[in-house]
């Protein structure tokens, strides 16, 4: 297999080389059967599969011959109508991209047929691999996804090393569009470290016909998987809970049962719950900088490293200082959660589970 | 007469021809002698001598003048994969790589001389270390485990080898080691069942010389799996051992179907370079439950242990402790942890950690330090033999870890979430394992390795994109430079026309960093 695409990136090359020979042999030659190629487009349309030959003659060796695609170097070329209108496509076509020679001779009857051909079935495609057929879309995904995403996710998008499972994310259930995902995919999640993902339209749409599959195949089979559930998160004592979020714990330092934690429980669950209960990442830090003049600026604080400080003021406007410049103060109360760590057995986090699923 | 001395002058010059070319050839080719010692201008392997020290004999840029340190040129890949390799120079020319690419790049200029790109499908993509050299031929694996021999000077395959089977599960990231006639390759895979091991190939026709199995064939009952080896080893030519880490046990998580300590899983071994026959192993996380590969590199030093001569071997494992070993035979000469853990009882007579079954991963949850990260982890550390101190880029993290019946004794078999962790850098006094200094690089963490100068630099990265070299002596910054995207690979450095150079990477880009020209010392404008 390994040598096959050795030999279709060399035949890629060498057909880039042909492409050019054949190309100006072919301007002079088809002058002449100019005519004769009308004349058969009127009298005799074109059989139904000649896009196809034309695909398999042109396009095959390097887009595969389902229109698969071989990433990442050779895009798929199923859903290329979703992409790009015909007349790019036919402009591709002739003038080639990148590594992707340019087939001038392709022109009139056949180039017809072969826009017809990468137009076709499609739709059928794509719906089978949303729906986990095993489509052709999310075989695609797949070995994108092997690449890029299973190390952090798992190869089964059921988690792995850091990323979570993507078959119970709540992102992953509440997008029907795709929309949210897509963005997440090429913008990543920085408090994360999630990177952000540089995929084609395509690309992220077989991704996430993949992570569709996962998603059904996981719900097809409840008991087999791996993952954390609401009722895996019900072994501690509330009541031990409460004598800890009042004393040892000192929790009560900074939250109120009927204040900020007030139906704490009615707003997250499960896994979630206990992880913004042991550190949430979201919480904003207030700074206050002392410029030279002696003058106070504070504000949100919104980026901070060795020489570095920055905040957002009241306006929502963003203020940056050079660290040996100004005195800061960052009054960060989730340094609390850090020095708890380890202060924490790890029944006191069950029963201090037990005791915030009480919040409701 | 004419005629005879044009023949004589034809004969001279296609002699003279001659010479050059072999003195060319001769430098063109790393030889065995020059791997051994490696010349000012070179950097010819992964660590940059077979010590995995990174340290650097250069004093051209020092404390003093490093203010003035500026970019000597960038080179921009212009793609996505982040460059993670540590690049080779021999010769002028510097190699690097992102999985299935490698570069050919001047030096001197920072142009490209060629580029080798080879798309795979299969296999993760999750990184590439760096390829290796020997007679100039370059080895590079790729990420569907083939080992690719190619010319250094255009980039030519000669010939293409199986290292694993990716259908299996296994894929390679990791650059090559040459000792003498073998080039060394290890193994990733820790989503399936398998057994890892280390392959030595003959440099010139690729065919297996021998294989080392870290642990049983799959399916020996009781036993375990796993144990990649996924990060180059180290080298002494003295003892003729071979010192490399070996990765965590599978399945990962749970531990249930895997009793004991799951030998040579999580340890240290030292191999006959020949023949791949053990010498000795240490296991640094027996049982371990939490994913945490001691991979890291086993550095090799040579000194004084509490006032008595010893040959040392010392890594900060990935599982929070510091270890110093003998490394004539593997007996522990020091355990200390150089951060937060919570998982062992205590360390036993012959200095393993005994891991804690309370800490393994349960239905509901255990709070676990370090994160499955680990304290370290692939990001090099450095040696610095003057003050003593074994510099490495730290990750105190917290983190929960789960397992239950249904996550069934396959791959993964569990789950686990980091909760917070931060970047640190730590100068351990490598006798008592007391942390001398600390640089705080910020939250979430750094991917820089270190390396330190003999001026007294030790160059690395934080958390937020800056390289940062600070004073060896007590960690403060002494000059920084934002490259724009968080630093995922180890510095080196060389000397090239009398002129010390860095070089680092950030993103898809590669950094050169040098004194200005007419600044430096012995140079002329």
């Amino acid at each position: 297999m390994n040598n096959l695409k050795g030999i279709r990136a060399a035949l890629s090359i060498a057909a880039a080389i042909a492409a050019i020979t054949v190309a100006s042999a072919l301007v002079t030659s088809a002058n002449a059967a100019d005519h004769e190629v009308k004349q058969s487009q009127v009298d005799t349309p074109a059989p139904k599969d000649s896009g196809a030959e034309s695909y398999a003659q042109h396009c095959a060796i390097c887009h595969g011959d389902q229109r698969e695609g071989n990433l990442p170097g050779f895009p798929p070329l199923l859903g290329i109508s979703h992409r790009m209108p015909n007349d790019k496509v036919a402009d591709l076509i002739h003038t080639g991209k990148g590594r992707m020679p340019g087939f001038p001779g392709v022109k009139d009857g056949e180039l017809t047929s072969l826009l017809h051909f990468l137009n076709t079935d499609e739709s059928a495609q794509t719906a089978a691999g949303v729906v986990g057929g095993g489509g052709v879309l999310s075989k695609a995904g797949a070995a994108l996804f092997q690449q890029n995403c299973a190390f952090c996710h798992g190869r089964d998008a059921m988690g792995g090393e850091t990323g979570p499972d993507l078959t119970q994310s709540k992102l992953v259930r509440k997008d029907r569009t795709g929309d949210e995902i897509s963005k997440v995919i090429h913008e990543g999640r920085p408090d994360n470290k999630m990177p952000p993902f540089n995929f084609s339209e395509q690309e992220t749409r077989s991704i996430i016909a993949f992570i569709r599959e996962r998603e059904a195949e996981a719900v097809a089979h409840p008991g087999g998987r791996r993952g954390v559930s609401v009722a895996d998160l019900q072994t501690g004592n509330a009541a031990a809970g409460k004598r800890y979020f009042e004393g040892a714990g000192g929790c009560a330092k900074c939250h109120s049962p009927t204040g900020d934690l007030a139906g704490i429980a009615s707003r997250h669950e499960g896994l979630e719950l206990e992880e913004r209960m042991l550190y949430p990442r979201d919480v904003k830090n207030h700074v206050t900088v002392t410029l030279p003049s002696g003058k106070k600026v504070s504000g949100i604080l919104a980026y901070q490293d060795e020489f570095t400080v920055a905040l957002r003021d009241a306006d929502g406007l963003y203020h940056a200082w050079l660290t040996n410049r100004v005195q800061f103060k960052i009054d960060e109360p989730v340094e609390a959660h850090v020095e708890l760590f380890p202060k924490y057995t790890d029944d006191d986090i069950h029963n201090l589970m037990a005791y915030l699923q009480t919040l409701r | 007469m004419k005629f005879v001395n044009d023949r004589l002058l034809l004969l001279l010059l296609g002699f003279a021809v001659g010479l050059c070319a072999l003195a060319n050839a001769c430098a063109q080719d790393l030889e065995g002698a020059q791997l051994l010692h490696p010349p000012a201008d070179s950097w010819p392997m992964y660590h940059g001598d077979y010590s995995g020290r990174r340290h650097v004999s250069f004093t051209q840029i020092t404390p003093q003048n490093v203010g003035d340190l500026s970019l000597a040129w960038v080179y921009q890949t212009n793609q996505q994969a982040q460059i993670k390799s540590s690049p080779l120079l021999v010769n002028g020319v510097l190699y690097f790589t992102v999985p299935d690419n490698i570069w050919a790049v001047d030096a001197r200029s920072g142009h490209m001389i060629w580029h080798y790109n080879r798309p795979s499908t299969k296999g993760d993509h999750i990184g590439q270390r760096g390829v290796a050299m020997y007679k100039g031929r370059l080895y590079f694996a790729t990420p569907d485990c083939h080992l690719i021999s190619l010319n250094a000077k255009d980039g030519k395959v000669r010939w293409d080898k199986l290292i694993a089977d990716v259908d299996k599960g296994y894929w390679t990231t990791m650059a090559p080691l040459v000792v003498k006639e073998h080039v060394i390759v290890g193994v990733s895979g820790d989503f399936d069942n398998l057994t890892g091991y280390l392959r030595s190939f003959d440099p010139e026709t690729g065919s297996v010389q021998w294989q080392w199995n870290a642990t049983p064939p799959a399916g020996t009952p009781h036993a375990t799996t796993g144990g990649m080896t996924w990060m180059t080893g180290t080298y002494d030519p003295e003892l003729n051992l071979l010192y490399w880490g070996t990765g965590n046990p599978t399945p990962v998580l749970n531990g249930q179907p895997r009793p004991g300590d799951n030998l040579y899983t999580c340890s240290i071994v030292a191999l006959n370079p020949d023949t791949g026959k053990l010498a000795w192993g240490f296991s640094v996380s027996p049982h371990d439950t939490h994913d945490w590969d001691a991979v890291e590199t086993p550095v090799l030093v040579d000194g004084s242990f509490h006032g008595q001569p010893r040959k040392m071997l010392m890594q900060t494992s990935r599982n929070g402790y510091f270890f110093v070993l003998d490394r004539t035979n593997g007996k522990n000469l020091l355990t200390i942890p150089y951060g937060p853990v919570n998982w062992a009882l205590g360390i036993d007579k012959e200095g393993h950690p005994i891991p804690n079954p309370a800490k393994e991963p349960a239905p509901d949850g255990r709070l676990i330090a370090p994160d499955e990260g680990g304290l370290t982890n692939y990001r090099a550390p450095s040696f610095d033999s003057k003050t003593g101190l074994f510099i490495v880029d730290a990750h105190p993290s917290w983190s929960i870890y789960f397992a239950k019946p249904a996550d069934g004794a396959y791959g993964w078999a569990g789950a686990d979430y980091g909760l917070w962790g931060k970047g640190v850098i730590e100068a351990i006094d490598y006798q008592t394992g007391k942390i001398r200094w600390s640089h705080q690089l910020g939250e979430g963490g750094s991917g820089a390795g270190v390396m330190t100068t003999a001026s007294g630099l030790t160059v690395t990265g934080d958390a937020h994109g800056n390289m940062l070299i600070l004073n060896t002596a007590d960690g403060k910054t002494l000059w920084h430079a934002g490259l724009g995207s968080p630093i995922q690979s180890s510095p080196i450095s060389y000397e090239l026309d009398g002129r010390q150079y860095i070089v680092n990477s950030s993103g898809g880009l590669l950094f050169a960093w040098a004194l200005p020209q007419n600044r430096t010392p012995g140079q002329k404008r």
